[in-house]
């Protein structure tokens, strides 16, 4: 079994979701964030990946997803592209195998603002696990999140 | 292409880049020394390298082309040509040539060149001059001791298909181009056509000479050094950074312990620690040697379009300093170099009847003191002219018209952008561009340039600037719950005002007043937004005057002084404005490391829109 079909799975509140491993460079428990100013509520501060300096965000303020109650907090390490950030969740929770075709599409819905960021559903069980295009989820894309001409109370 | 392929490849095309300014620092140094047979030979062994390891890893135009520029150089090694002004001006012309297809190899391995014309100007520059340098007839012809001969079966195969061809073409190049004229017309220092062939007889066996060296490995000194790339040399000081805040947490808990022997090694530990450390920070550290040499090249190539005849005395090449700043301050050196050769020595008219030596000299030297890494170029020309730097400031607006300077202040009016002393704009200078470049870059990397001059004896640019970039000395403070680091040259003074050395005003915010200065003094939380619980006066004002006004910046308290290492904050903080990096503290989390003159910048900028 390649690696390629392999997904790391977590929790973001009482949801699951899924992302694949290989963008995955490693999980651990929530250390201690040093805020930037200045920043949107979704980016926590930096932290101190073992000498290295790395953003850290949380997933559920920028997908709007109430946090769970009396979870573990966890932070998966991305590696995207060659540059990493980490991205908190509340609970890390398998890797599963999920072969192409047992992926369905996404069903469509009203546009909610997790929405774009689903690539696709898998079935397990009796609930469903949401793909996710992570680099998409943390607008990666628009590397820039410092606002300079925004005014502060 | 596959992977080891590409990996090949790009090896190559590294290797080649050192190759090349090699042999262009070769190049330039048989301008001065035409004769010298170490340098013709090292020139050869490096052409021949590059035409090697060229074809063998398949770029076959760099190999054609590298080919040609051999069979130039051997002619030049043999004697065939006079290494005349003319000739290196082509061999240079080809060392870029070559550069340019190595950073279009490197960007695309599949790039392809127009080698043709280059070739053109080699052949044009291969007919020798008839009226060749006279030093040409101190070159050693034919002077091969018998033992080489000796040598001669066994090398000879393996050079020989390329030496052949060398000597082949060398033969018919003679032919084509000597053959209309009488030989008895030929420079006496051009050797006859009949002798010439004695002598390529001889072309292989240099060419195995050569080989030889390499395979005997007669030079060791060359290959003791091994390339890293900065990015693992990052990760080494990461990990070691690591090491030392979990050091400190052991130490910590050791303390708890009665054992002394656990004491004990943690502290021989402690010392080799900070040893790794150093080790690993010297890393970063170059010599300023393949810098400084560039240098050579502009300051020939300014002084042939300027035509003034000027030298190069370099002092102190191999003086350390950070890889960063290392590539940062090369820029401000061509400029400062340019402007040194182009406005600072004089015509050698004017240098003769001022009783100077035709011939000027600028100097570049760098050198360490109290932690700083110094460079200066220095010229012996004329010398700044400030009343002429004040005319021509007023006449460009630059300066108000009755402003009064001090000279030092004239002197440093030549950084202002727009600044030129020149009529007319030229391919060397005019354009008021350079010093602003210069003094631009230096003040980014924390430095400074101080102008020394005397009329009629020279000036002297003297650049101070940090030996690294990657650790700074730092001064931690907290407002609110955050931690900060100022950086420690930014700090004139810390203090704690009293509440009548602080004015409140609608207008101008709170002033502070200091010994006759009134500044304005800022919350460091409101720059950031953030609230801080501490009144007042248990607060301690920073004095910053490294930027245009001087200000203050309130804090809750100060933790300490240390070093810290600079860390780069990921691309997607890019354009914090006041925020230079971060680092990681003692108890391993990590804090901004602000940049208090620019804090302020936005300040104000955000409250004028």
């Amino acid at each position: 079994m390649s690696d390629n079909v392999k997904y790391l799975c977590f929790s973001l509140g009482v949801e699951e979701f899924a992302i694949p491993l290989l963008s995955v460079r490693e999980v651990l428990g929530l250390p201690e964030v040093t805020p930037v100013p200045q920043t949107p509520t979704h980016f926590l501060g930096i932290m101190n990946l073992r000498g290295r300096v790395i953003s850290v965000m949380d997933l559920r303020t920028k997908l709007a997803i109430k946090p769970a109650v009396n979870t573990e907090t966890a932070v998966i390490i991305l590696d995207s592209g060659g540059f990493n950030v980490g991205m908190v969740v509340d609970q890390v929770n398998s890797v599963q195998e999920i072969l192409p075709e047992e992926l369905a599409p996404k069903p469509t819905l009203e546009s909610g603002k997790a929405n774009e960021y689903v690539v696709g559903v898998y079935k397990k069980e009796d609930h469903l696990i949401l793909m996710l295009d992570i680099a998409r989820a943390l607008s990666l894309e628009d590397k820039n999140l410092i606002n300079n001409q925004k005014t502060v109370a | 292409m596959d992977d080891f392929e590409i990996e090949l490849k790009m090896g190559f095309l590294e290797e080649a880049a050192q190759g090349i300014t090699d042999t262009e620092q070769c190049f330039l140094s048989l301008e001065n020394d035409p004769s010298n047979p170490d340098t013709l030979n090292k020139i050869f062994r490096l052409a021949h390298n590059l035409k090697g390891s060229s074809k063998a890893v398949g770029f076959d135009q760099m190999g054609a082309f590298t080919h040609e520029l051999e069979t130039f150089i051997l002619k030049i090694k043999n004697g065939e040509l006079p290494a005349s002004r003319n000739v290196i001006s082509t061999l240079l012309a080809c060392t870029d040539f070559v550069t340019q297809m190595i950073s279009g190899l490197k960007e695309n391995l599949q790039a392809q060149f127009d080698i043709q014309p280059f070739l053109d100007q080699i052949e044009k520059a291969s007919i020798p001059e008839t009226e060749s340098a006279p030093n040409q007839s101190e070159e050693p012809e034919i002077s091969t001791p018998p033992e080489e001969v000796s040598a001669e079966p066994a090398v000879d195969q393996l050079s020989s298909p390329e030496a052949v061809l060398a000597t082949a073409e060398i033969q018919t190049e003679l032919q084509s181009h000597q053959e209309p004229k009488p030989i008895m017309e030929i420079h006496e220092n051009v050797v006859p056509l009949e002798s010439k062939k004695e002598s390529e007889k001889q072309a292989p066996l240099k060419a195995t000479e050569a080989v030889g060296i390499k395979a005997t490995n007669a030079n060791p000194a060359k290959d003791d050094s091994i390339r890293v790339s900065v990015s693992r040399v990052e990760n080494l000081l990461n990990f070691i950074g690591e090491l030392v805040i979990l050091q400190s947490v052991v130490k910590e808990q050791a303390m708890k312990t009665q054992s002394l022997e656990i004491k004990k090694t943690l502290h021989q530990m402690e010392k080799v620690t900070k040893e790794v450390q150093d080790v690993a920070m010297s890393l970063r550290m170059v010599p300023v040697k393949m810098t400084f040499q560039k240098m050579q090249r502009i300051v020939r190539d300014t002084a042939l379009a300027v035509q003034k005849e000027v030298n190069l005395k370099i002092i102190g090449e191999e003086t350390e300093v950070d890889k960063t700043v290392l590539e940062k301050i090369n820029d401000p050196l061509v400029h400062l170099i340019r402007n040194s050769v182009d406005h600072g020595i004089e015509t050698p008219e004017t240098r003769k009847a001022n009783g100077k030596n035709e011939k000027g000299n600028v100097t570049l030297a760098a050198y360490h003191k109290s932690g700083k890494l110094f460079i200066e170029v220095k010229d012996d020309g004329a010398g700044l002219d400030s009343e002429k730097l004040i005319r021509k400031a007023i006449d460009k607006k630059i300066i108000k018209p009755d402003t009064k300077l001090t000279e030092e202040q004239a002197y440093q009016l030549i950084f202002a952008p727009g600044f030129s002393t020149k009529e007319v704009v030229t391919d060397v200078s005019g354009r008021g561009v350079g010093m602003d470049v210069v003094k631009t870059n230096i003040t980014d990397l924390q430095g400074e340039v101080l102008i020394h001059s005397k009329k009629g004896e020279g000036t002297t640019f003297q650049v101070i600037l940090p030996l690294t970039l990657a650790i700074i000395e730092g001064m931690t403070v907290t407002y609110g719950e955050d931690r900060y680091v100022f950086p420690f040259n930014h700090v004139h003074e810390t203090l704690r005002p009293s509440k009548t050395d602080i004015q409140e005003n609608t207008s101008l915010g709170q002033t502070l007043m200091l010994r006759g200065d009134n500044m304005p003094i800022y919350k460091l939380g409101d720059f950031f937004g953030k609230k801080s619980s501490h009144k007042m006066d248990e607060m301690i004002a920073l004095v910053i005057r490294t930027g245009p006004m001087p200000f203050a910046i309130w804090v809750d308290d100060i933790l300490g002084q240390s070093q810290v290492v600079v860390k780069q904050l990921g691309s997607e903080l890019n354009g914090f404005k006041g925020v230079s990096g971060c680092t990681i503290l003692g108890d391993g989390k990590p804090a901004l490391i602000l940049e208090p003159t620019d804090l302020v910048k936005r300040k104000l900028t955000r409250s004028a829109a």
